[in-house]
């Protein structure tokens, strides 16, 4: 069986079933998505390399025990999941520590990356790390529905409920957010069009 | 001036939230109004970068995980 085009829901029954490979590729399919969601949150690599860890083995529990909902999105689950540990953390810690991101040749795993150069690899990091200092300076309120859509791919429907606002309001700080977020990468300079048609 | 209730769909249509329905009704705003197509091509710009933003945790961790859920299976 070719497990790798299975879609997330026959591979979580093929898990529960006992296919490790199964879990394995659910993991590797999600795990940048959510590891982001986590480090945006609690802005420490090594507190979100811990909590992503949690955040699975919360999972694993869930889909071992039959009590996982089968009713949603894998992906909008055990990124709800991540983010309500990360926001769980922070409250505990009351602080804010700074971010020290680890250089390394993960962060661009992809082939297409790994062809570029050291020099284009740099320039590519240095946007991302601005970027993401863009988004840590954008009000709490536009930052939390930012990370949830776009990172942890909750819907609407789920931010509203979660936050406890209408979808309107969702919808609207989410719109405020990326304007925000393009008038300061205008501001800065940040490249904004550059290797848009480059896939 | 752009109403927000089409704001609101703009948002929901760049990140896929609407109903075959409404996607083309919009889709049919887009082709009329200039000012509302720039705005979206310059959010799906925006959201292209915000997809390049992802990062990578270990390997350590990716294998520690895994080998959790593999002894937690050979226990049950």
């Amino acid at each position: 069986m070719n497990t790798i085009q299975l879609s997330d829901s026959e591979l979580v029954s093929l898990y529960i079933a006992g296919n490790e490979n199964a879990f394995e590729l659910l993991v590797k399919r999600h795990k940048n998505k959510v590891f982001t969601t986590i480090l945006l949150i609690v802005k420490d690599t090594y507190t979100a390399e811990d909590l992503l860890q949690d955040t699975f083995i919360k999972a694993i529990h869930t889909m071992k025990s039959g009590r996982y909902n089968e009713e949603g999105k894998f992906s909008s689950w055990i990124c709800r999941i991540a983010h309500n540990l990360a926001i769980d953390y922070f409250r505990k810690e009351k602080r804010n520590p700074t971010i020290e991101m680890e250089d390394g040749s993960n962060v661009f795993n992809t082939l297409a990356f790994a062809e570029e150069s050291i020099e284009a690899l740099q320039i590519k990091e240095d946007t991302h790390k601005r970027l993401r200092e863009l988004i840590q300076q954008l009000p709490e309120a536009q930052k939390e529905v930012l990370i949830m859509r776009h990172y942890a791919d909750m819907s609407f429907q789920e931010i509203a409920e979660t936050t406890g606002v209408s979808i309107n309001t969702a919808l609207g700080r989410m719109r405020y957010a990326l304007i925000n977020l393009r008038k300061k990468m205008t501001n800065q300079n940040i490249d904004y069009d550059k290797n848009l048609y480059t896939q | 001036m752009i109403k927000i209730s089409t704001h609101n769909d703009l948002i929901q249509y760049i990140y896929d939230e609407l109903a075959l329905g409404e996607k083309k009704v919009f889709e049919q705003t887009l082709a009329k109004d200039q000012k509302l197509a720039e705005h979206c091509a310059e959010l799906l710009i925006l959201q292209e970068k915000l997809n390049g933003e992802l990062k990578a945790p270990s390997e350590k961790t990716i294998n520690s995980i895994l080998t959790y859920s593999k002894n937690l299976s050979l226990q049950q």
